[in-house]
């Protein structure tokens, strides 16, 4: 194992590493715009540069190229490394039109750090600045605004080396160069390409659905796992910080929408990288809501659901239950410890791919649109729904299920949290809560569990799914 | 004649790039020679020659060889640069069609020695007689069974392939160029690794200039120690120079080193156009830094003595510049060639350029201020091994070779918002 020492600090490197990888492995910090854990390394940027101790004093280079070799004395803030990176910043900064106060990146914009960082003064420039396009539609989803774009090219390795897409190149040369996506239509069909967002160190990459909407400071990030299929790709769901809550009454219903979806790195599931249909979560969870229990379709309150339906349990010879797939570990184990025992229970698929959905690929996206899955069979066996012809109660968990299966003149309790027309047929109807706003962990494809956070408070009439079930459960043949 | 001569050492007729006549000429003889050598061999004798790369940074041709170790069994390209894309310079261009089995037979030699099975001619799309005649010559050269069949009773076959480039300066830079044969935007690539180590499709790869390669035929023909005959000890050989601007008699010429410089513009190249008298002289291409008449005056043409100077001879364009030219213009237009052939990949150079170019047409237009020169200088500094490839660098010498010895012409016409001179680039007798 090689040694080298940077800022005086002796570290142990790995055979093969660069500077910056070993540095970083090391929680030793250097600046870096085109450089990405993993992509490849076009060393174009040049804010990275070190000095590196030699006989001959000390010279500078960039560290993202740089191979390590053993006793190496590296510096990351010398005088030499700052002039360098001033000068550097002055070259980015010249053609970029610093119109922060009206770009969507403003207050996560490498650049802007990097600017108070490493450089913190005016151009010296004279010359009127460069001008090439701005609001250009690389895709129907995203927005790219060249002047701000400092070439870096993570994009386009992105739909290189990840998505495999081809989808982007450079056009042009010298400070006229533009990203540009290839004519025959392979980045607006690629279904990852909104990772290109997230890795643009500035705001040239911008999200169209998230344009204008929202300064990144009002919002706050909370930890989530996107239900999108059985992957279960760590998220972070941003929505409005209670503190920058919206007042007007027009704006009033933003205050509990999801703003946005970023990718959390979970190198365990998905890496860095999220799938496009992981950032509309918004539209998934944005769906309009159950908010009372219901008898035979007229309103009642929770207490005369419950009563209703410990009734129609105690009643029942062959009680039979279809499981959510969208239900957390913990909702799951507290329907087995309250009603597994009385009934005999099915995992169903609440969402079945939808048409021109991408189904499956070899990068994350899983045939299964469901999260939950793994953790709903481990519980309730692999076996398909299927309701015997003399079952006399159903209880149906989640939508997605066609109650043309249920036998004629089978009771019918129905957990769902949106409003669908199902819910009117159902003997009981409770409108449970969704993901967003509650605890809890899914299980995915390949057994790892994940945790999500609550990011907003339940409205009035909704329950969670786990204090129904707790409240059903001491029941004449539940669960004990 | 500046010398002896060992690449346009025959009479120029319609017909002498022929097969026929190169083959009356001797041609490839070294060739049946080389190849009763061991492949190590013919690697020692061109380190032994001392021979200098060509291309412009004169790095030696044995030493870039001897980095890679022929491996037997693993792929190992080579490529003949003739994207010749430095202004003032058109030497190869003059190999390429004149002594076009010259490039054939040392590139056998180059590769038997190199283990090379596949090699590349890379010219620029805008040769159009070059091409042809070099694609000429592979023809002849596959018609008669010196391509593509194994040779003189050894394991010994080579398949040459020329590839046009579509036109940039970038793409005669090494790892430049093998981008574009790979079918990419000739992007230069970061080192580590060496193009040697790694190259072209990611196998060792040894890019060698047209003159460069052009000298191994001789230098196997007459051994290392009689090529080092020629020349000076420190810059054996000769180089071509395509000598251009003001001058008398513009063209190539070869020179070898060691030749008074001052007589080879009066003598040889006649002097100046019109009996003007001489300003300064670029030496190599417009990336060397340009040398006054007084500081030329006791130089010969050899590394060792060009180098001190504060200048190189870089890749043998020279261009004569007369006294009366406006040097502000001049670095006009080289400014104009840098912003325009800068790729755009890295920072410095991208926006450098650009910069540099907005800076000198506001001073053209008479809109300069005095801060203007020190930008120049500042921005030159900062481009000065910071980039990917030279160009940067070779921006920066070109401009600070000229703001250093011309900063009054500049500051003059930053104050009176004209030239000190007519402003004109033609000759002013």
């Amino acid at each position: 194992m090689p040694r080298l020492t940077i800022d005086g600090r002796e570290i142990e490197a790995q055979h093969g590493q660069t500077v910056m990888e070993a540095a970083t492995a090391n929680g030793i910090f250097i600046p870096y715009f085109c450089w990405h854990p993993k992509l490849s390394v076009p060393g174009n940027c040049r804010i990275c540069v070190v000095g590196v101790e030699d006989k001959g004093g000390e010279w500078v280079e960039i560290a993202c190229n740089m191979p390590i070799t053993e006793g190496m004395v590296v510096y990351t803030n010398s005088e030499k490394v700052r002039a360098r990176r001033k000068a550097t910043m002055q070259f980015i900064t010249l053609n970029h039109p610093v119109d922060c106060g009206i770009c969507d990146k403003a207050g996560e914009c490498t650049l802007q750090d990097y600017h108070y960082e490493y450089n913190g003064e005016r151009s010296v420039s004279i010359d009127a600045k460069v001008h090439a396009t701005k609001h250009y539609a690389l895709s129907s989803r995203i927005v790219l605004d060249n002047e701000r774009c400092i070439q870096c090219t993570r994009c386009v390795r992105f739909t290189r080396e990840i998505s495999k897409s081809n989808g982007l190149g450079m056009q042009n040369r010298a400070d006229h160069s533009l990203v540009r996506a290839v004519e025959d239509g392979s980045f607006a069909n690629d279904p990852y390409s909104d990772n290109v967002i997230d890795i643009c160190p500035v705001g040239a990459l911008l999200s169209r659905s998230f344009l204008h909407k929202a300064r990144v400071w009002y919002l706050k990030p909370t930890a989530s796992v996107c239900p999108g299929c059985a992957r279960g790709c760590a998220v972070n769901l941003w929505h409005r910080r209670p503190e920058w809550r919206l007042r007007s009454p027009e704006q009033r219903a933003r205050n509990d929408e999801i703003d946005r979806v970023t990718p959390l790195d979970n190198p365990a599931v998905n890496g860095p990288w999220i799938c496009n249909k992981g950032r509309d979560l918004a539209k998934v969870f944005g769906r309009a809501r159950a908010e009372a229990p219901m008898l035979k379709g007229r309103p009642t309150d929770l207490a005369g659901a419950l009563a209703q339906t410990r009734s129609l349990v105690a009643a029942a010879r062959k009680p039979v239950a279809v499981v959510s797939s969208w239900g957390s570990n913990e909702e799951l184990a507290a329907f087995k410890a309250a009603l597994g025992g009385r009934f005999a229970a099915f995992v169903k698929a609440d969402h079945e791919p939808e048409p021109g959905e991408v189904v499956e690929d070899a990068i994350l996206i899983r045939a299964d649109k469901n999260p939950n899955t793994a953790g709903a069979r481990a519980l309730f066996g692999e076996a398909p729904p299927a309701i015997p012809k003399d079952a006399d109660l159903v209880l149906v968990w989640g939508e997605g299920f066609d109650f043309g299966l249920i036998p004629a003149g089978a009771k019918i309790v129905y957990l769902n949290a949106w409003l669908q027309p199902e819910n009117g047929h159902a003997d009981v109807f409770f409108p449970v809560s969704v993901q967003t706003e509650r605890d809890g962990h899914y299980t995915n494809f390949a057994g790892v569990t994940s945790a999500f956070s609550k990011c907003f408070e339940k409205k009035a009439g909704v329950s969670d799914a786990e204090a129904l079930f707790a409240a059903l459960s001491g029941q004449p043949g539940g669960g004990e | 004649m500046p010398g002896r001569q060992l690449i346009m050492n025959f009479e120029v007729t319609p017909t002498s790039h022929t097969l026929e006549a190169y083959r009356a000429r001797g041609g490839y003889e070294t060739l049946r020679k080389a190849l009763g050598m061991e492949p190590a061999a013919i690697t020692k004798e061109v380190t032994a020659s001392g021979l200098l790369g060509h291309g412009g940074a004169a790095f030696p041709v044995g030493r870039k060889w001897g980095v890679m170790k022929p491996n037997p069994g693993e792929i190992h390209y080579l490529c003949a640069n003739a994207d010749e894309g430095e202004p003032g310079t058109f030497k190869d261009r003059w190999v390429l069609e004149h002594a076009p089995h010259l490039l054939v037979e040392s590139m056998l030699i180059t590769s038997y020695a190199l283990g090379v099975r596949h090699a590349f001619v890379y010219i620029r799309g805008e040769f159009d007689l070059p091409f042809r005649r070099i694609q000429g010559a592979i023809d002849e050269a596959y018609a008669a069974g010196l391509l593509g069949a194994k040779l003189f009773g050894t394991e010994f076959l080579l398949d040459i392939v020329v590839y046009r480039g579509a036109g940039s300066y970038v793409c005669g830079e090494a790892s430049g160029l093998i981008t574009s044969i790979e079918g990419r935007k000739p992007y230069p690539r970061n080192r580590p690794p060496r193009l040697t180590v790694r190259g072209l499709f990611q196998k060792p790869t040894v890019i060698n200039n047209v003159e460069s390669l052009a000298n191994i035929t001789g230098i196997i023909r007459m051994g290392a120690e009689e090529f080092k005959k020629v020349g000076t000890p420190k810059s054996p050989g000769t180089q071509l120079v395509s000598i251009s601007g003001h001058i008398a008699k513009p063209g190539v010429y070869e020179v070898e080193y060691g030749y008074p410089w001052a007589k080879f513009l009066d003598e040889d190249c006649g002097g100046m156009l019109g009996g003007a008298k001489l300003k300064c002289v670029v030496p190599g291409g417009i990336s060397t830094k340009v040398l006054t008449r007084a500081e030329i005056e006791p130089l010969n043409l050899s590394h060792e003595s060009v180098n001190p100077a504060g200048s190189g001879l870089g890749s043998g364009g020279m261009i004569a510049v007369a006294e009366g030219t406006c040097m502000v213009r001049f670095l006009q237009v080289l400014l104009r060639f840098y912003h325009h052939e800068s790729c755009g990949q890295c920072t410095p150079c991208r926006e450098g350029m650009g910069w540099m170019h907005r800076i000198i047409d506001r001073i053209v237009d008479g809109k300069g201020v005095p801060e203007d020169i020190d930008r120049l200088y500042a921005i030159s500094h900062a481009n000065d091994g910071t980039t990917i490839c030279g160009m940067g660098d070779a921006a920066g010498y070109a401009t600070v070779g000229i703001l250093n010895k011309y900063r009054d012409e500049f500051e003059y016409f930053i104050q009176n918002k004209r030239s000190k001179f007519d402003g004109r680039l033609e000759c002013p007798a």
